[in-house]
């Protein structure tokens, strides 16, 4: 039985990063129906940054900060010189190639700056041995933090969307971005300020799954964009509780599959899970089928 | 320059580039030398590895000069080729070497994938190859210990059959359940099978649970509840360095308390540092001449060489005192590979891949940095012997990493 | 600049020149190092390896993240046939070619059904499992630690029925199987095969409206990709000797990407020069290495917005679309006489009882109406009362909630769109969906895709049965543009064109496709006065053929003087059915669009 609730547990705990991986993908899905390949390289440098900050000499808290700083500048640059030349193109190959690209730049010039080599990622909260013991079990605080981080952010983006002003204009701006534009809406502002959001969501998974790991090297993120990604589908692109479902149940499947059957079968089965929704259920386990339009 | 120009010149280097590589690779009779090669990672994400390879070569033949070289002639390192651990390139690279017939020893590539892809293909060229770095043991021995080794390969790497030995001799002694972690590339399945294989034959009655993973898995609780569920005793894992951090951390988070016993990859800078104040106590096999207090005459003259040259740099680490353990293997034994080889030349009085081989397989008890005492016999082409390496465990005072032999 | 252009073109295509650049290669191998020989051998692997992805994502538009994952079928089934199983590599390589092009065939249904970046994410996928399993199934793969023994000529092992094949000799080979490689696929590219692999590229819905089958011809595109792929790997696999998962990662899928956005998506001239310079670049210099992957980073982050036309587009001329072959017998008129009856006759198009539903909403209640041969039926009504809902059921696009349509008698009701098509129902769109890049000539070439009765095999090899039958089309499109006035255009490329012409040339399209039914989207929309009139006497040629024709507009002038009968939709009911004089007078009709008059004249 403790088996099976430490593998639920890491499962969940896993499948909330997943799931705040997915978020970071969602947003600017809303806005421009792209999504940034490279975000896993967002992950990488901000904890690579942040471990390079601190080394400096910075207290942890503004290392943190700093570094989403640079992250969120990054943001901007990947909308205003890889994604917004790409849409003027009617063909998705454009924005694809060159958020991966962007991503993959990212990758080398972090291993110059900071070596190839996995550096020590220091515990900004909480160590991994620090637990709370609940209903008899034992719980590491670590992945309480993460379920609970992600559980918040996927509430505020969604009161966001739902109940503000901004969050209906990024919707009105997701259906039809013309029609935004003809009506004053300050369309380019929301569109970067997604992929500002992006980013922003992508650094801070990089600083808690870092901390998990306890070290990071350039070659980080990329395995976790797909699972992020498959996270966001099987709950549906672009919804925030379908990210947090879906990321969940992605983690708790692959973590009970790894403990009971096989190890070396969770990944493979994360990526048949993924080609198997894409096949048939693009628009999510949650979703209804859509009406392909003409 | 105008867009025209440009377009031209891009044609023209185009144009070029095609002539110059139909031209034969090298035209003119070379000085009398003594020509090494090798192609290795020496830029990429690997490099630690290549680069250590150059270092070790260089200073050697440095050395060797200064002593006027080899049978009267300066001795050079004629190909120095960049493969960033891709098989592919090391096979280009390998072949480009190859061709310039006189190159008279060659070091094999770093990491066990580029290795493995150039094997067959120095084996059929039959020119004398040290292996420094590479750690399957089909490179030596491609139909198994047992059978005779490839004639012209000769290895000083820490290979997974010895270290799979060490540590079995290690825990069959004190454990009887035994949970095996290996990362999924070639090095951890093969260094699990070795392992779990060492164990049983030390001791029948020893459970062995064994569990795959991927490097770049950020959580290891699955593999960690089965090891628990098999009642494991002792947690043993094949692992390379930042893998080993995100377990031993995962253990801790499940609250799982067993001894850790990791292989060469433990008492590397990505797991002492990764895994912070939790490394005290977790143990690792590794090369023994580079951790002891007194290392031997051959290894301290390495190292004062190498300080004299490149100083304390990452190779090095940050102890003035002591060099990482893992110096040995990246940056040692090629030194050592290039010793032996010239040596091999110098008692045979000759560069014929022929006389250099037999004058290598009579090697008896050379001192070198990385392992005490060398011999190699016509069936014995690897250094290694379970005795070169040690147990380490770690300790941490401090900031500061103390590593202590506990087992010889 | 363009002269430039133009000679590098010129040299490019002549068979002479190339002929004796190949000679000169394969002669000149014996007095090559064998370094240069072996690099100039995983040059010809990249080559054959870029033109895999450059038929997959350049020609048909599908992106491939995980290529990799045919190369290595192909690299693998043949290292483990001929090591393993002893087959010799003239068998072996084949075989494995083959495997991999099962592999692309299977990876199309999922594959298929995924557009953009569902796609990017799936062949990931596809990549990533791949390497997973060949890691993971040692008994077969040799797992980790690799395959080697593949009989390889650098090891002096292979031979082929008893002689050795030393590496020149290997060279040499694989030198003649590139070369036909690339006449081959020269010759898709031109022929019915590869328009209509642009043709899905660009727009699926306008592919289907042509008859052509968006699945089918993805999968035949993922089928030869895989193919070719399959066929690089396999001579990697032997040219190597050895094979471990390494070599087949994401990276390598990168690497072709790149090397194929480089040379440019679509040329294969392209993929050549770009293959050699990544090839030889890394290895000859040496020095690139350290910023290797920057270099390649930003090469994706910014050609397709610099450059996106690669190389190619920089050094040559865009490529055509239709065989050299096909155009002399043109020109010369020795096209074939015999062909299917240029027109066929209209038929009744019965719509009976047709709704509509998208999930609330009833876009289409119970619509009933039949069009008649000869006859021209004006379809009108306000935005959104249906009338482009009706179009897109009645040819396939969506299928009806209730209802049937029924065409000459048979029940189409519910087929797939290109299966219409083939019924003789064509249609036009609102917005001209042509191949951008294609010419006049190329585009309505597109039309007689589903008349064609020749092999893909034929035009693959331009037999003269292919040539012949493509010049027959070639001569009709020739008076079918000079019916629509389109023949000063015909060689300039859709995108250079203005919007009038687009339209124009969309309606000679579907004519050329000898329907017999026409669906027109309003056609008129954009024309200019002159433009309308031209339109109008087009149409009116149409009726005389006896088509079937239905035309939405909104300009009633235009349709005063060419409908014989108006069906008035309003929220997706029939509201009218009579001549145009009686709607004007009907009160229905002019309550329905009381609101929308002056939107209609504006």
């Amino acid at each position: 039985m403790t088996t099976f609730l430490s593998l639920v547990l890491a499962g969940v705990s896993v499948g909330a990063v997943y799931a705040l991986v997915a978020l970071g993908l969602n947003v600017t899905f809303w806005t421009t129906k792209t999504l940034n390949f490279g975000h896993g390289s967002l992950m990488m440098f901000c904890a690579m940054l942040m471990v390079y900050f601190a080394s400096q000499g910075l207290v942890l808290a503004l290392a943190a900060v700093l570094s989403l700083l640079v992250i969120a500048a990054f943001g901007i640059f990947i909308e205003r010189f890889t994604v917004r030349p790409a849409l003027k193109t009617n063909n998705s190959m454009g924005w694809v190639v060159s958020t991966l690209g962007f991503g993959i730049v990212l990758q080398g010039v972090a291993a110059k700056l900071f070596g190839s080599q996995a550096v020590a990622f220091p515990s900004i909260l909480f160590d991994s041995e620090d637990f709370v013991t609940i209903f008899g079990l034992h719980v590491s605080l670590q992945y309480l933090v993460v379920l609970g981080l992600s559980v918040f952010l996927v509430v505020v983006l969604e009161a966001f969307l739902r109940l503000t002003r901004w969050g209906q204009a990024v919707r009105a701006v997701s259906h039809d971005p013309e029609l935004g534009r003809v009506n004053g809406m300050p369309v380019n502002a929301i569109i970067v300020g997604s992929f500002v959001l992006s980013a922003l969501l992508g650094g801070a998974a990089g600083l808690l799954v870092s901390q998990i790991g306890g070290t990071v090297d350039p070659a980080f993120g990329f395995n976790l964009v797909l699972f992020g990604f498959v996270a966001a589908v099987v709950g549906g692109m672009g919804s925030s509780v379908g990210a947090l479902v879906g990321g969940i149940a992605l983690g708790v499947l692959s973590k009970l599959i790894g403990g009971y059957v096989a190890s070396a079968a969770e990944q493979p089965v994360a990526f048949a899970i993924l080609m198997l929704m894409l096949a048939l259920r693009p628009n999510g386990l949650l979703a209804q089928a859509e009406a392909t339009k003409a | 320059m105008t867009r025209h120009g440009i377009r031209l010149l891009k044609f023209g280097v185009l144009a070029g580039t095609a002539l110059a590589a139909m031209m034969p690779a090298h035209p003119t009779a070379a000085q009398e030398t003594v020509k090494l090669g090798f192609t290795a990672a020496l830029t990429g994400p690997f490099n630690e590895f290549g680069e250590g390879i150059r270092r070790g070569v260089e200073i050697a033949i440095e050395e060797w000069n200064k002593k006027g070289g080899v049978n009267g002639k300066k001795v050079e390192l004629a190909e120095a080729l960049d493969d960033q651990l891709v098989p592919d390139r090391a096979v280009q690279n390998m072949r480009r070497i190859l061709d310039n017939e006189q190159i008279a020893a060659l070091i094999a590539p770093s990491g066990s994938g580029p290795t493995l892809a150039v094997i067959d293909m120095l084996e059929a060229d039959g020119r004398p190859v040290c292996n420094t770095q590479a750690q399957t043991p089909t490179i030596v021995y491609p139909k198994g210990p047992e059978s005779p080794p490839r004639q012209n390969i000769f290895s000083l790497s820490i290979d997974n059959t010895v270290e799979a030995e060490k540590l079995a001799g290690v825990l069959a002694s004190q454990y009887k359940k035994v949970g095996l972690l290996h990362e999924s590339t070639g090095y951890g399945v093969t260094g699990a099978e070795l392992i779990g294989k060492a164990i049983k034959a030390a001791n029948q009655e020893a459970t062995i649970t064994s569990e795959a993973y991927n490097q770049r898995a950020q959580d290891m609780t699955a593999q960690l509840t089965r090891a628990q569920r098999a009642g494991a005793e002792v947690l043993m894992v094949v692992g390379l360095g930042a893998d080993l951090a995100v377990i031993r951390k995962n253990m801790a988070r499940l609250n799982i308390n067993i001894p850790l016993y990791a292989t060469a990859g433990g008492i590397t800078p990505p797991y002492m540092e990764g895994a912070g104040n939790l490394v005290k106590g977790t143990r690792a096999a590794s090369t023994k001449s580079f951790g002891l207090d007194e290392p031997p005459a051959a290894t301290k003259t390495f190292l004062e060489l190498y300080k004299a040259k490149h100083g304390f740099d990452r190779w090095w680490g940050n102890d003035p005192e002591r060099p990482q353990i893992s110096m040995a293997t990246t940056v040692g034994t090629a030194y050592d590979c290039v010793n032996l080889l010239l040596n091999a030349m110098v008692k045979a009085n000759s560069t014929k891949p022929k006389d250099i081989i037999k004058a290598l397989e009579e090697t008896k008890d050379f001192p070198a940095a990385s392992i005490r005492a060398i011999s190699f016999s016509p069936e014995k082409h690897r250094a290694l012997t379970v005795d070169d390496l040690a147990v380490y465990e770690i300790d941490k005072q401090g900031d500061k990493v103390k590593l202590t032999i506990v087992q010889e | 600049m363009t002269a430039i252009r133009t000679t590098l073109t010129a040299i490019v295509n002549n068979p002479y020149l190339v002929g004796a650049f190949v000679v000169a290669l394969a002669a000149g191998a014996g007095w090559m190092s064998s370094g240069t020989i072996h690099v100039l051998s995983f040059v010809l692997i990249s080559i054959i390896f870029a033109l895999s992805i450059n038929l997959l994502t350049g020609l048909a538009g599908q992106i491939s993240l995980g290529h990799a994952g045919l190369f290595g079928m192909g690299a693998y089934v043949t290292g483990i046939l001929a090591k393993t199983y002893g087959l010799p590599i003239l068998l072996a390589i084949p075989f494995g070619a083959l495997a991999a092009a099962l592999v692309g065939y299977l990876l199309s249904f999922p594959a298929g059904r995924v557009r953009d970046v569902y796609l990017a994410m799936m062949t990931l996928g596809f990549g990533m499992i791949f390497f997973e399993i060949v890691r993971e199934w040692n008994s077969v793969t040799g797992g980790m630690m690799g395959l080697s023994g593949v009989p390889s000529p650098t090891l002096r092992t292979l031979k082929i029925l008893g002689y050795r094949i030393d590496e020149v000799w290997f060279f040499r080979g694989i030198l003649l199987v590139t070369v036909l490689t690339l006449w081959i696929m020269r010759n898709v590219t031109q022929s019915r095969i590869g328009r209509a692999f642009f043709a899905i590229h660009h727009s699926e819905i306008a592919a289907g409206s042509l008859g052509i089958s968006r699945a089918g011809t993805k999968q035949f595109a993922y089928v030869l990709s895989g193919l070719l792929a399959g066929l690089s790997g396999g001579i990697y696999a032997h040219l190597v000797g050895y094979l471990g998962p390494d070599s087949f990662t994401l990276n390598r899928s990168i690497e072709v990407l790149v090397i194929a956005i480089v040379g440019g998506l679509g040329s294969i001239a392209g993929q050549v020069l770009s293959a050699t310079l990544f090839t030889f670049l890394p290895e000859t210099l040496q020095v690139f290495s350290e910023y290797q992957f920057i270099v390649y980073g930003i090469i994706l982050t910014f050609s397709l917005i610099v450059l996106p036309q690669g190389i190619a587009g920089l050094l040559l001329l865009p490529p055509r679309f239709i065989q050299a072959g096909s155009l002399a017998r043109l020109r010369a008129g020795t096209g074939s006489k015999t062909m299917t009856a240029s027109s066929q006759m209209g038929g009744l198009l019965e719509v009976d009882g047709l709704t509509k539903r998208f999930g609330g909403l009833t876009a289409l209640n119970n619509v009933t109406l039949n069009l008649k041969p000869g006859h021209i039926t004006a379809l009108v009504g306000p935005n959104g009362s249906g009338k482009s809902t009706l179009v897109n059921v009645i040819s396939g696009i969506y299928p009806p909630t209730e209802g049937k349509v029924l065409f000459k008698g048979n029940d189409i009701t519910g087929l797939p769109d290109h299966k219409i098509a083939r019924t003789g129902i064509v249609r036009t769109f609102q917005d001209p969906r042509l191949v951008p890049n294609f010419t006049v000539r190329e585009n309505l070439l597109l039309g007689a895709h589903r008349l064609m009765t020749h092999s893909g095999f034929a035009s693959a090899l331009a037999l003269p049965l292919a040539t012949r039958e493509e010049a027959a089309y070639l001569a009709r499109i020739d008076r079918i543009m000079e019916l629509t006035e389109l023949t000063p255009t015909a060689d300039q490329t859709v995108d250079s064109l203005p919007y009038g012409y687009r339209r124009l040339a969309e309606v000679a399209r579907a004519l050329v496709a000898s329907p017999s039914a026409i669906l027109l989207d309003e056609p008129a929309a954009g024309l200019s006065e002159i433009e309308m009139e031209h339109l109008s006497r087009i149409i009116r040629r149409m009726k005389e053929m006896g088509l079937t024709i239905m035309l939405i507009d909104h300009h009633m002038d235009f349709l005063a003087e060419l409908v014989d009968d108006v069906v008035v939709l309003d929220s997706g009911k029939v509201i009218y059915r009579g001549t145009i004089d009686g709607m004007r007078a009907d009160r229905t009709v002019i309550n329905a669009y009381l609101g929308e008059e002056e939107a209609v004249h504006a």
